[in-house]
């Protein structure tokens, strides 16, 4: 066992303790810290598979900004835990986890025997495509016209928040 | 060495895992994070298949991913704001006007 | 790469047209504060600028922005339609009342009409699997907002929350089929996939097969989602009944039309075996009979969308039924695939355009009116307002399918192509559901000429010249194009073309 094995079992781990957590938890901000501990695991992961630019995104974007926003929301809001969440039973949860195990039956027969090839090894490559200086040029080569896509999307979004989120007009 | 069906046996749970949270809790803020959940599996499945095959494509679709993700969530908790200024709730069992 | 985006560019000026007009709209929203009516007209003009630029599309198909991107007959047919729709609807949105209740806001409004164009105009030209979801996203992301655009009416927030959470669900499942594909075939390009599987070394082992058709299932979630096939049909009559309606009759027309052109692309282009596009009959992986699959999705649609439509009371809930439906029906077609599929797919979004939107039409100004949508309020309007219920009645005997009306050649077309392709049983049960659709359309009919006003009350409702003229610019295609269809039909058949490897 090398140290990066471990590593990524210690974090696999975590990182489905804490899915699962997110899911129990009735207090959202609970839920908000533990999703927080999943991201940050996850960019662990990604370390152990060589993506370093996706790593440190991970981090600053969805541990940085996303959850920042839905942290100051559930603030804002001053939310209340969900009480009821095991105690009222609705169609919903019985069948969302019964859709849901269908779910992952499917995705386990597809996934769990994935091997052969390219696939018993990390590539040599990937020491090289995760860097920053890679995907940046990918990013302004061949990827320039979905990235410059990508900034309309933002400049739609970003809009539309604020509109939304405004104070209603008088 | 990690084999790849690892990775991806746990991106799949994750995924299943953020699936049956937004089928199944209530807070709409909460259903937001589990749709954030599913994404970050899904990453996940990329960038596994990126370092295995050796092709910077994956990485770069997470990227895009993670900008519509930011997107999404700003948009998705600006109409739960909208939503909580009409009703103060948040709960989308009290979003009842309209059938199912 | 410099050289490569000029080169596109020059194919790209009616998206790069809408890009703008989406941004100077904006920009002038900020500068004249108030003057709403302006930011419309000049969506409108961009618009009408993106449209006068279609007809110069190079007629071969071209692959611009190293693969992103195709530029070819299909699209720009689809290109028409979408754009089209938008105009129409900005005209529309001048028009009202429930709009105009949200002071202040209705610049904005247009400029996320054109961005929602835009992103659909995207849609139809995506080729690569990155682009396929940008776009997705760009349209259903500026959809979230424009459904929750009356903030003050409550059931339009509802609409959005619950547009945005199973949207976003949908997104995320769609692209876990994405990333499955992408690890079988090791490319994002549409082309590659096909390439990917044809050359057979993706599809050799156990898993793969596993994984392919797992991949195929999620997608089809996915795309079926943003079509609303039954099963993932739900979201649809609560979005529709609860947005503005301008942006609902946006929804149901050229939000549709760009998912079946995405779609279509999708699986034309990746899965779609050049050797039997004569036959039209999907290439089988091991057998497994997709064409089945569609079918019976198909049928599970048309079905649900017009038994439940039965119940309804709401006219614009109906009419959201009545879509899925409509979703149905144009699904036969893609199950044969055939280039008659195709085709008639085309010719019946035409055809669809003018019966859905005049009906919409008509619904926003009798709501404007009597501020109800209810089909019960509708009694006795076919005397107190002639020309709206003629206009109505024309439009729902269209979306019924009976002569003589557009629909009623919309539905020929397609349930033809559908038999030639061997699949008699579909166009059976297609034709048995349109004498459903009779019934529940005839009702509104009843109601409107059979029975009285419930307080007698027999005076006429005043429409203005405008509203009655534009009724009847709907009816004059909708009957027309039941006799006069062949130049739409044969630029449908010109425009089949899709952008195929090797090409």
């Amino acid at each position: 066992m090398t140290f990066e094995t471990i590593l990524f079992y210690v974090l696999a781990l975590a990182g489905i303790v804490s899915a699962l957590l997110v899911i129990t938890r009735r207090n959202p901000m609970h839920a908000a810290l533990f999703l927080i501990v999943n991201f940050v695991a996850l960019a662990g992961i990604y370390l152990t598979l060589h993506a370093q630019f996706v790593a440190i995104t991970q981090v600053l974007v969805y541990a940085g900004a996303i959850m920042v926003l839905v942290l100051f929301v559930i603030m804002l809001l001053n939310l209340q835990n969900e009480q009821d969440l095991f105690e009222k039973r609705s169609w919903r949860s019985y069948s969302g986890p019964i859709l849901s195990l269908l779910l992952l039956a499917l995705l386990l027969r597809t996934v769990a025997f994935v091997s052969g090839g390219s696939f018993d090894r990390i590539s040599p490559e990937s020491e090289r495509i995760g860097t920053v200086a890679n995907i940046g040029q990918q990013l302004f080569t061949a990827f320039v016209f979905p990235f410059e896509m990508a900034s309309l999307l933002l400049l739609a979004a970003m809009v539309g928040a604020v509109i939304l989120a405004k104070k209603r007009f008088p | 060495m990690i084999p790849i069906s690892h990775y991806l046996i746990l991106s799949a749970v994750m995924f299943t895992i953020g699936c049956a949270g937004v089928l199944t809790r209530r807070n709409a803020i909460i259903i937001f994070m589990c749709i954030e959940l599913m994404l970050n599996s899904v990453n996940l499945t990329f960038v596994a298949f990126s370092a295995y095959l050796g092709d910077s494509a994956g990485q770069i679709i997470v990227f895009f991913v993670m900008a519509v993700a930011a997107a999404e969530a700003a948009v998705g908790l600006a109409i739960v704001l909208a939503l909580f200024r009409n009703k103060k709730s948040v709960d989308i069992n009290d979003v009842n006007i309209l059938k199912w | 790469m410099p050289d490569i985006i000029f080169q596109s560019t020059k194919h790209f000026w009616p998206e790069i047209t809408l890009a703008l007009t989406f941004i100077a709209a904006m920009i002038f929203e900020f500068a004249t504060k108030k003057r709403t009516t302006g930011t419309g007209i000049l969506v409108l003009l961009g618009l009408a600028a993106a449209l006068v630029q279609l007809p110069s599309a190079p007629s071969e198909p071209v692959s611009i922005f190293g693969g992103m991107y195709a530029i070819d007959p299909f699209s720009t047919f689809f290109k028409y339609v979408i754009i089209v729709t938008g105009m129409v609807v900005v005209l529309f949105s001048f028009q009202s009342q429930e709009l105009k209740k949200e002071s202040g806001h209705t610049g904005e409004y247009y400029c996320f009409i054109a961005a929602v164009t835009f992103g659909m105009v995207l849609m139809t030209g995506s080729s690569n699997l990155v682009m396929i979801y940008l776009s997705i996203e760009l349209v259903s992301i500026t959809s979230y907002i424009l459904a929750g655009f009356s903030k003050s009416l409550r059931r339009s927030s509802e609409a959005a929350l619950k547009y945005v959470i199973f949207g976003a669900l949908s997104s995320g499942i769609m692209l876990y089929g994405m990333s499955l594909i992408f690890g079988l075939t090791g490319t994002l390009d549409l082309s590659g996939i096909r390439t990917a599987l044809a050359s057979g070394h993706a599809v050799t082992t156990g898993w793969s097969f596993a994984a392919l058709m797992a991949a195929i299932v999620l997608m089809l979630a996915g795309f079926g989602y943003k079509v609303s096939v039954v099963p993932f049909h739900f979201w649809t009559p609560d979005v529709y009944e609860g947005a503005p309606i301008t942006i609902t009759a946006f929804l149901a027309v050229a939000s549709k039309a760009a998912v079946f052109a995405v779609m279509i692309r999708f699986f034309y282009v990746a899965f779609f075996d050049n050797m039997l596009a004569s036959t039209g009959v999907y290439s089988s992986f091991r057998n497994v009979d997709w064409s089945m699959i569609l079918a019976v999705l198909s049928v599970l649609t048309m079905t649900l969308g017009n038994f439940v439509a039965i119940w309804q009371d709401n006219l614009k809930r109906m009419l959201a039924y009545s879509s899925i439906a409509h979703a149905g029906y144009m699904l036969m077609g893609v199950v044969v695939m055939s280039n008659f599929g195709l085709s008639a797919i085309m010719l019946y979004f035409v055809m669809y355009f003018f019966m859905n939107l005049g009906a919409f039409y008509v619904v926003m100004v009798i709501a404007d009116k009597i501020g109800s949508e209810n089909i019960d309020d509708y009694r006795g309007f076919g005397k107190r307002a002639p020309i709206i219920s003629v206009g109505l009645s024309i439009f729902l005997i269209s979306l019924t399918g009976l002569p003589p009306t557009a629909g009623f050649v919309g539905k020929l077309f397609l349930f033809s192509s559908v038999m030639a392709s061997q699949f008699i049983w579909l166009a059976i049960v297609g034709v048995l559901n349109s004498v459903v659709s009779l019934y529940y359309y005839a009702r509104v009919l009843k109601n409107m000429y059979l029975r009285e006003a419930p307080d007698g009350d027999e005076s006429p409702i005043v429409f203005s010249k405008v509203t009655s003229a534009v009724v009847i610019l709907f009816i004059i295609p909708n009957i027309l194009l039941c006799f006069f269809y062949q130049p739409v039909l044969t630029f449908a058949q010109r425009s089949i073309a899709i952008l195929l490897p090797g090409l």
